[in-house]
């Protein structure tokens, strides 16, 4: 239901300031009361929908590599498992993330800031290059052209288009960063909204902000590797290429971090209502997260010789505590602001009273919040573990460091961007999903393949395990080598787990696709409720 | 979806400060510390234990 100008709905009921939309570019969700941009509605839904199809590109090369990884299974050739694993790592760590980031970045600066979107050009220029690039690389990867892994560590060379590739998903995400600060500064311009931008538009700013930088350290590395992969440049240093490429490898991540907080507030306030209980804290946090959260990167490099201890312990140990200092705030700011709301609708008993009556049959609460409990326990408390330099010396390249940042962006980041899925589809799509018990259990099947494979594999990794290795029994080898039966009860275990995190995020794709393609339109109503 | 006020209401009034009574959150809060400081002890141990100083 679209409506003109001047804004009619919701925006003036709920005390919004008028927007700034052109005739029959807007209209009011009937659900939320929020204003939604018909332009830049149209750009989240296919920048979502491609997330999704990148999603299960990288599913299905997940469930091949948990199954290679399993010894009694091992699945795959040699040859394939470091494709598959290339595969895998680009569409589930860039390109699912990354253009869902973008849409995500549209919604808070339009919908929350009652503005039009600055420009529907530079928006296709974004989706353009993004998919292109996306495109590139997977048929590179695919065609066996570049089994350079996602790090592509220099001297392993890739085909130029796996790099040109790389460095267009780069670009179009800046271009759609850049539009996503052109529609803040038309918002702020035409006085679309009163005092301070809401807090998820302020962790939404940081993360773009930092996207930004990291982006920059992208373009650093990548444009000088695509001379070099066309021979055009005669050589690349190794050890600069480690430096500034985790300038881009991590950070990428630390915008989802910053991006999945964000969603963690708004879908407080959806499901439960709540409100962010102490807005300097929160915010200043997100700052911490602009100023220190690139220099977390250096935890990549701690066993790494181009580079002094001193350089690896400052910014290990100190600086990035920091970073990790505002995680810790937002891991105590979100869910009590959930418990204030729910102790406000009289669920006050004993200390969890709140918890246990918290709406857990909502997909988009339980994703939330135990993507939350995921990050901090497991996420949070193996990482700062494994970034000190000197635990590090007995983790690293084992497999701990997949099972610690499987519980980060996977049951962290990509749980909470589920959870926020079952509210997209319904409200910016306009459709209802079908089988929705099997949408309120899909959060757990996921969440619990994912815990069980990550924990599985830090145990392996404890073991010694190495990542990223096809064959950790060298079969064939003229030494003896290999592992004992712990470790491969641990590698079994995380076969299992993986498998149902595989399940549960087919379930997924399964019902977004039949809800966006085939669900019934709830167009001029409210959505369902969970 | 909260049934008492809509999402847009919601954000519009979130700069309102109100007293807070977070018992539940804090008991999470230091279950999580307790556990970090579980876990990192053990890593430090097991790094004593894997690589000696005399």
């Amino acid at each position: 239901m679209s409506t003109t100008l001047p804004l009619s709905g919701a925006a003036e009921a709920t005390g919004f300031a008028t927007g700034n939309h052109r005739p029959g570019e807007l209209r009011s969700c009937d659900t939320t009361g929020l204003p939604v941009c018909l332009n830049a509605q149209w750009f989240i839904r296919i920048n979502a929908v491609m997330a999704v199809v990148f999603l299960l590109v990288g599913g299905i090369a997940s469930i091949l590599l948990a199954l290679t990884r399993a010894p009694t299974i091992h699945l795959l050739s040699a040859e394939w498992y470091y494709r598959v694993l290339t595969l895998h790592g680009l569409n589930m760590l860039i390109f699912w993330i990354l253009f869902l980031e973008v849409a995500i970045l549209y919604f808070t600066a339009t919908s929350l800031l009652n503005s039009r979107l600055a420009s529907k050009g530079v928006a296709w220029a974004s989706f353009g290059q993004m998919l292109v690039g996306a495109l590139m690389v997977n048929a590179m990867i695919l065609t066996g052209n570049s089994d350079v892994l996602m790090t592509s560590y220099v001297p392993l060379k890739g085909h130029p288009l796996f790099y040109l590739g790389i460095i267009l998903v780069a670009t179009g995400t800046l271009t759609g960063v850049g539009n996503f600060f052109a529609t803040l500064y038309v918002a702020k311009r035409d006085r679309t909204y009163n005092g301070s931008v809401p807090l998820v538009v302020f962790g939404a700013t940081a993360a773009a902000i930092i996207a930004v930088v990291t982006l920059l350290h992208g373009a650093i590395v990548m444009i000088p590797t695509f001379l070099w992969s066309m021979g055009i440049l005669e050589t690349i240093d190794a050890a600069w290429y480690r430096l500034i490429w985790w300038g881009l490898g991590h950070q990428s991540q630390q915008v989802n971090v910053c991006a999945m907080v964000s969603v963690w507030y708004l879908l407080a306030t959806i499901t439960t209502g709540a409100k962010p209980i102490n807005q300097a804290v929160c915010r200043a946090a997100f700052v911490l997260y602009v100023l220190f959260i690139n220099i977390a990167s250096a935890h990549h490099l701690l066993v790494d010789p181009g580079v002094g201890a001193g350089w690896k312990i400052w910014n290990t140990s100190y600086a990035m505590y920091l970073a990790v200092l505002a995680s810790m705030i937002h891991g105590f700011t979100v869910p009590a602001s959930v418990e204030v709301a729910m102790r406000k609708k009289g669920h006050t008993n004993g200390l969890f009273g709140w918890l246990f009556a918290a709406p857990w049959s909502n997909p988009g609460f339980s994703a939330f919040f135990m993507s939350l409990v995921i990050f901090g326990f497991l996420g949070g408390i193996t990482g700062v573990t494994l970034g000190t330099q000197q635990i590090n010396i007995i983790a690293h390249n084992t497999l701990r460091i997949p099972g610690h940042f499987h519980t980060t962006v996977v049951g962290g980041t990509t749980l909470a961007f589920m959870g926020l899925t079952y509210y997209v589809v319904p409200l910016l799509f306009q459709k209802e999903f079908y089988a929705r018990a099997l949408c309120r259990i899909q959060p757990y099947v996921f969440a619990g393949g994912v815990t069980l494979m990550a924990v599985a594999m830090t145990f392996a990794g404890s073991y010694g395990v190495p990542r990223r290795h096809w064959d950790v029994e060298f079969a064939g080898a003229q030494v003896s080598a290999g592992f004992d039966a712990s470790a491969h009860l641990w590698l079994g275990l995380m076969g299992v787990g993986g498998t149902i995190a595989f399940v549960g995020l087919l379930m997924f794709i399964l019902l977004v696709v039949s809800a966006v393609f085939f669900g019934k339109s709830n167009a001029g109503r409210a959505m369902t409720a969970w | 979806m909260s049934d008492e006020k809509k999402v847009a209401d919601i954000i519009r009034d979130e700069h309102n400060a109100e007293e807070h009574h977070t018992p539940g959150t804090m008991t999470l809060v230091l279950a999580l510390l307790a556990s970090f400081a579980v876990y990192y002890f053990a890593n430090w141990k097991a790094l004593a234990d894997t690589w000696h100083v005399r």
